[in-house]
């Protein structure tokens, strides 16, 4: 077996006296879509934003293909935070997408997905803009490369924001309810792209209410219930059987709503 | 600057008479302005394009021209078309007018912030016009309007400064005479400045607490 | 009224321009200082630029003149008495403006930040590309409404002799016998200026871009 793409061990997520993570341990195989589900407030978009190191797990260890992520245990066995730059560098393997799509608004679509190869990595104006534009055209928006993030729907926006994450060249891809904000019909287009981007191979972690994508493309599901990650499998044992009662629940709700394809 | 603090204490009945002064023609022209820009707002709102368009101009105008130049417009033009006023009333309309422009926006911004949907529930239920506005909007804009409000009313207070140079008996006009006579123009001009500050600070507490005061009210009840 | 001395007043208005163009750019450059310094975290900053901005959001312009007006030649700086008002002005816009930048900087939403952190932005470069760019777009409809103020409130530099249109139009009207129509002449002066202000400052909101239009 090849070494996971993310690895969790013990973690401990706190926001002042509340425990929002319980001792999760996970791992995220390579090249494979892991789908975290679980019902509103289960904690699956803090353990994502834990991986992507928007927000400092209080306890254990994250390590991203074999690094350790923020945090490290030193010869003691204390815990100690990283410099920034080593935090930097690993963060450098993540690309995010987030419900929200978090676009800049003051630049085009071409503007957004090509100024971190710029003012980060200091690639040329040009080239810059050519690797985006192979981007855009990835998600099918090349003829959207000048338009501003406020002449777009949300679909595009997302779609945008993935190829935004996609520019450099990431080796893991977060996503955190990617369609949540969108219109029911705009869904659709984003759910393509990130199918694409799974056939191609990418490691992917989806947190997301779509079942329905879960079930299809997720090749490993974590369900989460009040901050503890309750059972981790290939979906064919997670929706075929229901073992856990709470997950029976969460996925009968589902399925009342008309989630049909998966009775 | 040698300050005597027995310029202050010989003078305290004018000072207290002088903030006195701008301490009423603040809250006569507030409510004067209050009631006024409420009526201006409101028949925008219902009277129809005839109504609106011509309000609409006046609002544009006085918000549009310095306050001083309105007073010099109707303490020195008024007497040329038979409307001679002393300073104090000259001064009080015309604060009062300015307050009324200034407000009705306030309330125009209140009307259109109420979510349409709540009139119509209204409408369906049966509730006439008036009925909609005194049972629907008006409970709903308070909080609305409450902090513009707030802040419109410390931009008045302060503005009330400027009828000294039409020599209103206010604040500014009885300190800044002190100052000349005493020949202590600068520390005259140094208390002034701090008696507005108290007394701007002390409104803007007030209001905010009016506000929080309002707000946990509200969120309370719903 | 006659042509010329409609004329007069037009000639005035560019001293009411001048002085309320240099003090917002004055103003704005302090704004700055002062908005960095509440947004610091550190109380020796903080504390200092609150009471400025406290004190000149909560004195009348008209006083704040006579103070500065009054106050330069006692320290010993005798100033032409347009510098006076330039900087009276300056310092009342500076609070307000300062107000309005902290408030921009205080609403670019968190995501956007995260986003620029993710993509590897160093804490510099999220602030030039991305704190900075949207935080103007978000205060540039208050620093016209500023602007507006500003345009208006200098009206009062009359009090301490400088001939913009409102001392222009005094004169005049003391002259002339004709207040009525002096008075007025210099209000619809003042409404084309604030009017032109606030048409530019539509027109460049919706040209600024990513502009909602």
């Amino acid at each position: 077996m090849t070494l996971p793409a993310i690895s969790v061990s013990k973690l401990v997520k706190r926001f002042g006296t509340t425990t929002v993570l319980q001792d999760i341990d996970l791992e995220i195989p390579e090249g494979k879509v892991s789908c975290l589900i679980g019902p509103s407030g289960s904690g699956k978009s803090t353990l994502l934003r834990c991986l992507a190191f928007l927000e400092e797990a209080s306890e254990g260890m994250i390590t991203v293909n074999g690094e350790a992520l923020g945090f490290f245990e030193n010869a003691k066995g204390v815990r100690e935070r990283l410099p920034a730059g080593q935090i930097r560098s690993v963060r450098a393997q993540i690309g995010m997408v987030f419900q929200q799509f978090n676009l800049w608004p003051h630049m085009t679509a071409l503007g957004n997905v090509s100024e971190a190869l710029k003012t980060v990595h200091k690639v040329a104006k040009t080239e810059a803009e050519d690797r985006a534009m192979i981007q855009l055209r990835k998600v099918g928006l090349e003829n959207r490369a000048g338009h501003y993030p406020s002449q777009l729907s949300g679909g595009q926006q997302q779609r945008v924001a993935i190829a935004r994450a996609l520019a450099l060249s990431p080796k893991i891809m977060l996503f955190d309810e990617p369609t949540s904000a969108l219109d029911p019909e705009l869904t659709g287009e984003v759910l393509n792209v990130m199918r694409d981007l799974a056939v191609e191979g990418m490691t992917m972690v989806v947190v997301s209410h779509e079942i329905g994508f879960a079930a299809t493309v997720g090749q490993q599901i974590s369900f989460l219930d009040q901050g503890r990650l309750l059972f981790t499998g290939a979906p064919s044992d997670v929706f075929a059987k229901p073992r856990h009662p709470r997950l029976e629940q969460f996925l009968d709700t589902y399925l009342d709503r008309g989630a049909s394809m998966l009775a | 600057m040698i300050f005597d603090p027995n310029v202050i204490l010989n003078h305290l009945p004018e000072i207290i008479s002088g903030i006195g002064v701008t301490l009423a023609l603040w809250i006569a022209g507030m409510a004067v302005g209050v009631a006024l820009g409420f009526v201006v707002a409101t028949a925008r709102r219902y009277g129809g394009r005839v109504i609106d368009w011509p309000l609409g101009l006046a609002v544009e105008v006085l918000r549009g021209t310095p306050f001083l130049i309105q007073i010099f417009l109707a303490y020195y033009g008024g007497p040329f078309i038979g409307i001679s006023l002393d300073p104090v009333p000259c001064g009080l309309m015309c604060l009062s007018i300015y307050a009324a422009a200034y407000y009705s926006e306030v309330f125009r911004a209140g009307y259109g912030a109420v979510p349409h949907g709540h009139v119509e529930a209204g409408e369906c239920l049966g509730l006439n016009r008036f009925q909609i506005i005194r049972r629907i909007l008006l409970p709903e804009m308070a909080l609305i309007v409450l902090p513009p409000s707030v802040n419109l009313a410390v931009i008045l207070l302060k503005e009330s400064a400027v009828l000294s140079i039409i020599t209103v008996p206010e604040l500014t006009t009885t300190v800044s005479a002190i100052g000349s006579q005493e020949y202590a123009f600068l520390e005259a001009i140094f208390l002034l400045a701090v008696i507005y500050w108290v007394i701007v600070e002390a409104a803007a507490r007030l209001g905010r607490l009016a506000e929080t005061r309002l707000s946990t009210f509200r969120f309370a009840a719903s | 009224m006659s042509f010329k001395l409609f004329t007069l007043l037009v000639q005035a208005s560019v001293w009411t321009i001048g002085i309320s163009a240099i003090s917002i750019a004055i103003g704005f450059l302090i704004a700055i200082g002062l908005s960095a310094a509440l947004l610091s975290g550190r109380r020796a900053y903080r504390r200092p630029a609150e009471f400025f901005i406290s004190f000149f959001r909560g004195v009348p312009l008209l006083v704040q003149l006579l103070l500065i007006y009054n106050l330069l030649p006692f320290i010993g700086l005798n100033v032409p008495s347009i510098v006076a008002a330039i900087i009276g002005m300056s310092l009342c816009t500076a609070a307000y403006q300062a107000e309005n930048l902290r408030g921009g900087f205080e609403s670019v939403p968190k995501g956007l930040v995260e986003a620029a952190d993710m993509v590897g932005f160093s804490p510099r470069q999220v602030f030039v590309r991305i704190k900075v760019p949207i935080a103007m777009r978000l205060t540039f409809p208050a620093l016209v409404n500023e602007a507006i103020m500003i345009l208006k409130s200098s009206s009062l530099v009359s009090v301490v002799g400088i001939v913009e249109i409102t001392r222009m139009a005094q004169d005049l009207a003391s002259s002339t016998y004709m207040p009525i129509e002096i008075f007025s002449a210099a209000a619809l002066i003042y409404l084309v200026i604030c009017w032109s202000v606030a048409l530019a400052g539509r027109y460049g909101e919706r040209a600024l871009p990513g502009a909602v239009k």
